[in-house]
């Protein structure tokens, strides 16, 4: 029970930090980006590959997996959102992410392979340590630490109030000589690293593997989806939920329907409050 | 001759190929293929409603594709049923499966409802393998063929042929009428459609609905075509595909997803390095598309078409009244 407990809760981080990295992105561009579930499954193919491939130190790993996440980032906004989103059609964006994260996905699926691969040891630790096994807490304490660096970074920093300030509102923050374009690019960079070490730090958990991209974009969706778009807190808070309710049902019912859960709780928590637990009520425009 | 007589000997001229195929087929392989596209275009046709007209970016059809072809495989296989009877179990299945998923996510926004769309291809996945006695889990299932007119290839293609055009004509009824343009409307502004009186949210499940039902009956052709299937064989860049093909065609006609279906199933058999790139082409085709054209391939051939005919030049005499402008002249001075 607690085994399951503690399991559900490490899922739950690397969907917290896959919800973190969507609001990243949100805040400065409006743009929900299928290829963010794609930014871990990066990570930790880059670190595996530096690790455990190359046989280089760990901390080159680290380093490129966050360089492979935020070069994937940067690349996302150059391809597919800077030229859609100069566009009034609406969810085009949606359609150029979902061709990028394919095309990701199935270029590292010929590279890598299609098997999921193990990720090395980061700590030499012996792997009978039970629940204080490195792979259940690396990624919880680094979801954490996230989403408290990311409201530090933004309530402390200038080049955090310029992404509160864009994503207030973009226009009156271009009105006051903020650069718009830039500060997105950067924002979409910031995603790509903390996407790629939340990769990194939970790739013992979820391996290295090619198709983790797009069951995390879903969780990590309905991680933020459930705690409230634009809330950093509320994505933690998702993501945990998310995560144990995971494990509670398949330490109860078995593991074969994770996703009918998640989505249900998804549907149940649009239905009962559809901005989230701490979103901002979305007002209609006309 | 006028446009409209030109389309519509267009469409007879494809409609008397598509019918002969079988007689001027190279080899067998090429009439499956056909069989094929007209299974899919089953499918596609009715989410052509949902995607293409009502704009509303369903990515997870394979989902419903596979519930139909599941329906058939049990009904018709374990419990015995007339096939026929089960291509209809599993349309009607297929459409409570839509209205079911419709009700709820079409309310959402578009992120969300493709977010739900492709979590229900996930779970149908999910309870395929979990329901290991009804579904044969990962071994899969045999799936039984039609009795007697139907069971040579040429026989089911043309079965297969007259479903794809029932649906073709179906949705170009709709597309047509003022259901079609309530979702043209919807896609282009849902406030507006709503300000002009279009019930949205009756108009799109209506859509999505009919697109569950086409999915069932395309899903069940599908799966009698493939003879087995396992849960590999609906993988979601399945649904992917379908997706593509109408935005590769263009959203908002029927001619342009049909085409794209057509080249889109022929191309990688044909030119075999694509068949190993796979769906990286058809990311990659999506993202140039997206980002060249969002309108689709058939907006490139208007555009050329528009640039080679020659414009008409209107010519209107001017005729100015020159002695009442020199007394105006004369009198202003």
């Amino acid at each position: 029970m607690l085994s399951a407990l503690v399991a559900g809760l490490a899922t739950g981080a690397v969907f917290a930090a896959t919800a973190l990295a969507y609001n990243v992105m949100f805040s400065t561009s409006k743009v929900l980006s299928v290829t963010t579930g794609h930014l871990p499954m990066l990570g930790g193919v880059a670190g595996a590959y530096v690790i455990a491939g190359l046989g280089l130190p760990w901390w080159l790993g680290l380093l490129a997996a966050m360089g492979t996440g935020a070069l994937f980032g940067l690349l996302t906004e150059l391809v597919a959102i800077r030229r859609v989103l100069a566009r009034s059609d609406e969810h085009l964006w949606l359609l150029s992410t979902l061709a990028l994260a394919t095309m990701v996905q199935q270029a590292v699926g010929l590279w890598w392979g299609t098997e999921p691969r193990p990720f090395p040891r980061l700590i030499p630790q012996d792997f009978s340590a039970g629940l204080a096994d490195q792979k259940f807490w690396l990624p919880i304490a680094l979801a954490v630490a996230m989403a408290v660096g990311l409201e530090l970074f933004y309530s402390r920093t200038m080049a955090g109030k310029l992404f509160v300030a864009m994503s207030e509102d973009a226009f009156a923050a271009r009105a006051r000589g903020i650069p718009t374009d830039r500060i997105r690019v950067a924002s979409y960079a910031l995603a790509g690293a903390l996407g790629g070490l939340a990769g990194f730090a939970a790739g013992q958990l979820t391996f290295a593997y090619f198709a983790l991209g797009l069951t995390l974009t879903l969780n990590g969706f309905i991680a933020l989806a459930v705690g409230g778009l634009g809330s950093n807190v509320g994505a933690l808070i998702g993501g945990f939920a998310l995560g144990l309710l995971n494990a509670l049902a398949s330490y109860w019912f078995g593991g074969e329907y994770q996703q009918t859960i998640a989505v249900g709780l998804l549907m149940v928590v649009l239905l009962v409050k559809p901005e989230g637990l701490l979103g901002s009520k979305q007002v209609r425009p006309v | 001759m006028s446009p409209e007589h030109r389309r519509l000997g267009l469409a007879a001229l494809l409609a008397l190929g598509a019918a002969t195929l079988p007689f001027w087929a190279a080899d067998q392989y090429q009439l499956h293929l056909a069989t094929l596209i007209a299974a899919y275009w089953v499918l596609i046709g009715g989410l052509n409603l949902v995607v293409g007209y009502a704009g509303q970016l369903s990515i997870g059809h394979v989902g419903l594709l596979s519930i139909g072809a599941y329906g058939f495989a049990i009904l018709a296989g374990k419990a015995g049923l007339h096939p026929a009877l089960a291509v209809a179990a599993s349309g009607a299945l297929c459409g409570i499966a839509g209205l079911l998923l419709g009700l709820p996510s079409l309310r959402l926004p578009g992120f969300y409802f493709a977010m739900a769309t492709m979590a229900v291809a996930l779970i149908v996945g999910e309870v395929v393998l979990a329901q290991g006695e009804l579904t044969g889990g990962g071994v899969g299932l045999p799936v039984p063929g039609f009795p007697a007119p139907f069971d040579s290839p040429a026989g089911f293609y043309w079965l297969t042929a007259a479903a794809a055009a029932a649906v073709t004509w179906l949705t170009w009824n709709v597309a047509r009428r003022m259901q079609g343009r309530g979702l043209i409307a919807i896609r282009d502004s849902v406030v507006t459609a709503q300000a002009v009186g279009v019930p949205v949210l009756g108009a799109k499940l209506r859509a999505f609905v009919f697109s569950g039902v086409c999915a069932g009956v395309g899903g069940s052709l599908f799966a009698a075509l493939q003879s087995y299937i396992t849960p590999d064989t609906f993988h979601f860049e399945l649904s992917l595909f379908f997706f593509v093909c109408i935005i590769i065609g263009g959203r908002g006609g029927i001619l342009g997803p049909f085409l794209g279906v057509v080249v889109l199933t022929a191309l990688p058999e044909l030119v075999s390095p694509l068949a190993k790139l796979g769906n990286f082409f058809y990311g990659l085709l999506l993202l140039a598309v997206v980002l060249v054209v969002p309108e689709g391939i058939g907006r490139v051939f208007e555009l050329v078409a528009a640039r080679l005919k020659p414009r008409p030049v209107e010519s209107v005499p001017v005729q100015p009244d020159l002695p009442r402008l020199a007394r105006a002249l004369r009198s202003n001075r």
